[in-house]
């Protein structure tokens, strides 16, 4: 693992590239023995760029659309139109004729591109979905007042099973059909209580939510190897003192102790949650970086080094280190699924910042706003929820297959 | 642990300086040289530091809650100031007055006759007594499933070690996989909207709460019946959460036994291969499991706060979290003491067993 210091600092600069481009495919064929293992890779790297770089081609949809609340998955906007006009079909059918359209629903938006061509004519919404102004929209569709209607089909489904409507549903059943079901775009995993496109929210709302997770895990790793080595290397009274500072924060259960923190304290930015989960978060690593320092230290090769003269700093990071880059590697992993955890806990217990509109936020409002009972409308919580699930499974994967690669004792062919 | 006793005998009869000073105490007695005496003190040092901790949790938090209960039970409730005041005093049972050194003594010295103050939000109800009603349901609840998945994780875990790279192995382990990385409240989430809402195997509704309401509590069939109804989501969700770890530690125990001289004997004496199993193999992959397991009761209590809350299942997780929401600040000292005493003594627990149960293991004061 240790390679020889080059005299010219940029030589090895130059060397770097190759280095890394080298390293990693010999560590992926490595990996690729261990068939969940890659798995989990791969799923990592899905990951990275559902929530890194599709941000960047797919906008977040902000736009409230009060026909489409709740909507299942692939719901869309349908083309209804009267029964003697069933062949129009597509907006470029539609020009030159009158399209209705009821206003804060998804219509408006949709057809906003053609208004030099179709008429518009426009409802007024008012409170229920198939509330009056559906109602009115579809009764002038039935009277040829208007040629088309632009209407969510959640709302068609949900206007054929109203018993409570009988004259609508006649009229409904009599003059209109659905000449297009796939006019405007599907949504892929439904939408949410405000009707806006969950499956944008599911891209967006990772990043934030990974970025606080990775944070809390460096912080946490970065704590423990240095309070860890230095209390094992020092001894004395920073290792009694930082012993039992890990002793006290780890006689409260780390979950419920964050819980109460947030209570009281309310952080105002995601970012920083993960501060306070790394903070809090150092003490077990800690103890096992310490044990294999003291261990390490007794070793053969560190009394060479030490018998020879060379510094601390040399002995800790030239000749330690290597030999426990590995662990620390795969604990650094398993940080980041405990703040994971913590923070996405935090989060549907309402008490982490809301701002960011990530998973464990679409989690809290899906739970909070009842869509979690909905069967229609449960996909805002199960589609965060299984998003959360999947990138857990792959980061185990990957820490356990690592695991392997490094210690050849426990590869296997799995 | 023999020989200690014998050596303070030894030092007793030996030495004829009379004690002068408290290091010829110890050298006499040298009690702190006892391992089981250091780590109880160890733990009883832990447990005051926490106490001190949740002491300037409440007292010395930016915006004092003394005088941000003080403001909000005046303009909620509209009454004089010594009156509010007088009441906050109460609760905590502090004199706000006093110098912090005394009420410091005073809080410890209530904390050890177990008087944790009165609720501040729902004045006149203690919160041990609080504490001692929804706390039974969560010991109930996570117990259960601790052992459920302890139990199953042990026999999976064995099977997995017997059939060591096999099909068998492979799905297991990466079905461990799956139960370890997804969080437990995702879990939860999972068997609401999964059986719950969509395949309507249960009425998620009907399963709130500890039981159902009409029932009177008490040693009763319909009771426990409901009981154990109303606990079964939570349960079935923590067997979920816990059993992948330990079918993993079962399975490198074991697979750490199965290599050893003993049981190659074992097999080649000819024992049945039951009798190897349970009490060769079984008895001593366990052992390391049971130092893990009395770990695990100090989770007990805290694991529950998110299941709880979705699961609405009246337990102690859920008494912390409405104590936060409503800032009830004495309710929260209080659950953070229990918490943190339980852990503590689950620790103490795995330590003092761990010897006793595995005599290999030689304990010094050394760790």
């Amino acid at each position: 693992m240790k390679t020889a210091a080059s005299p010219n600092f940029l030589l090895s600069l130059l060397r770097m590239p190759w280095a890394l481009l080298s390293g990693s495919y010999h560590f992926i064929n490595r990996l690729r023995a261990n068939r969940a293992g890659f798995i989990g890779f791969l799923g990592l790297i899905a990951y990275f760029i559902l929530t890194f770089i599709m941000p960047y081609f797919i906008p977040f949809d902000s736009e409230v659309n009060l026909d489409e609340i709740a909507g299942p998955v692939g719901s869309r906007i349908q083309l209804a139109v009267h029964r003697d006009n069933a062949h129009l079909k597509t907006f470029e059918d539609l020009a030159s004729k009158t399209v209705g359209v009821v206003d804060q629903t998804g219509g408006p938006s949709l057809i906003a591109p053609y208004a030099d061509s179709i008429t518009i004519e426009k409802y007024r919404w008012t409170s229920r979905r198939a509330g009056p102004g559906i109602r009115a929209a579809l009764l002038d569709l039935a009277d040829k007042e208007i040629d088309g209607m632009l209407i969510f089909s959640k709302t068609v489904e949900q206007i054929l099973a109203d018993d409570e409507d009988l004259e609508l549903q006649a009229v409904y059943r009599e003059h209109i059909v659905i000449s297009n079901p796939e006019l405007g775009p599907p949504h892929l995993l439904g939408t949410d209580t405000q009707g806006r496109d969950i499956a944008t929210h599911i891209v967006h709302g990772g990043r934030i939510l990974i970025l606080t997770a990775v944070i809390g895990g460096v912080i946490s790793t970065l704590i423990a190897l240095v309070v860890g080595s230095l209390s094992a290397l020092l001894g004395g009274p920073l290792d009694s003192a930082m012993t039992a500072l890990s002793n006290l924060i780890l006689a409260v259960p780390r979950l419920p102790l964050l819980v109460v923190l947030a209570g009281l304290i309310r952080f105002d930015n995601t970012l920083f949650l993960g501060v306070m989960i790394g903070l809090l978060g150092w003490p077990p690593l800690m103890r096992a970086i310490r044990a294999q320092v003291l261990s390490l230290r007794e070793r053969d090769f560190v009394e060479a080094a030490r018998s020879l003269g060379l510094s601390t700093t040399h002995i800790m990071f030239r000749e330690m280190l290597p030999n426990m880059i590995s662990y620390v590697m795969i604990n650094f992993i398993f940080a980041i699924t405990f703040a994971m955890y913590e923070q996405i806990a935090l989060l549907v217990l309402g008490l982490a910042p809301i701002d960011d509109y990530t998973w464990g936020v679409m989690l809290y409002f899906g739970r909070s706003r009842g869509t979690l009972y909905n069967e229609d409308g449960a996909s805002m919580a199960l589609a965060p929820v299984l998003a959360i699930a999947f990138f857990q499974v792959c980061l185990v994967l990957f820490a356990r297959a690592l695991e392997e690669v490094f210690d050849p004792r426990l590869r296997s062919a799995v | 642990m023999a020989s200690h006793s014998s050596d303070l005998e030894n030092a007793r009869v030996n030495s004829p300086n009379p004690v002068k000073y408290v290091s010829d105490f110890f050298d006499r007695y040298p009690i702190h040289k006892n391992y089981y005496l250091r780590i109880f003190l160890q733990a009883l040092v832990t447990i005051w530091a926490v106490m001190s901790f949740t002491f300037v949790l409440v007292r010395l938090m930016p915006g004092n809650p003394v005088d941000v209960l003080i403001e909000q039970i005046l303009t909620q409730e509209g009454i004089s100031y010594q009156e509010a005041y007088d009441r906050v005093a109460a609760s905590f049972n502090i004199d706000p007055d006093a110098s912090m050194l005394d009420q410091y003594v005073d809080y410890v010295g209530d904390l050890l006759r177990l008087d944790l103050g009165t609720s501040i939000t729902s004045p006149g109800t203690r919160v041990i007594d609080e504490i001692a009603r929804f706390l039974p349901w969560t010991i109930f609840a996570v117990g259960c499933g601790f052992l459920i998945s302890f139990v199953l994780g042990i026999v999976l875990g064995m099977t997995m070690a017997y059939y060591r790279d096999s099909v068998l192995d492979h799905s297991l382990s990466l079905v461990s996989s799956f139960f370890t990385g997804v969080p437990n409240y995702i879990w939860g989430l999972l068997i609401i909207i999964g059986p719950g809402i969509t395949w309507k195997w249960f009425n998620v509704g009907a399963a709130r709460g500890t039981y159902d309401p009409g029932l009177t509590p008490g040693f009763n069939a319909e009771f426990i019946a409901s009981a154990i109804e109303h606990a079964l989501l939570p349960i079935f969700t923590y067997v979920l959460a816990t059993l992948g770890s330990w079918m993993l530690s079962m399975k490198s125990s074991t697979a750490s036994v199965l290599n050893d001289d003993y049981v190659n004997v074992a097999e080649a004496r000819g024992l049945k291969d039951r009798r190897i199993i349970t009490s060769y193999v079984g008895r001593n992959a366990m052992l390391p499991l049971f130092a893990q397991l009395s770990i695990s009761i100090g989770f007990v209590l805290g694991s529950g706060v998110v299941i709880e809350e979705i699961f609405v299942y009246w337990g102690f997780g859920h008494y912390l979290f409405q104590a936060i929401t409503v800032r009830d600040y004495t309710g929260i000292q209080g659950s953070v003491l229990i918490l943190s005493s339980t852990f503590v003594f689950s620790n103490l627990l795995a330590d003092l067993t761990y010897g006793l149960l595995d005599p290999r293991v030689r304990i010094t004061g050394e760790k």
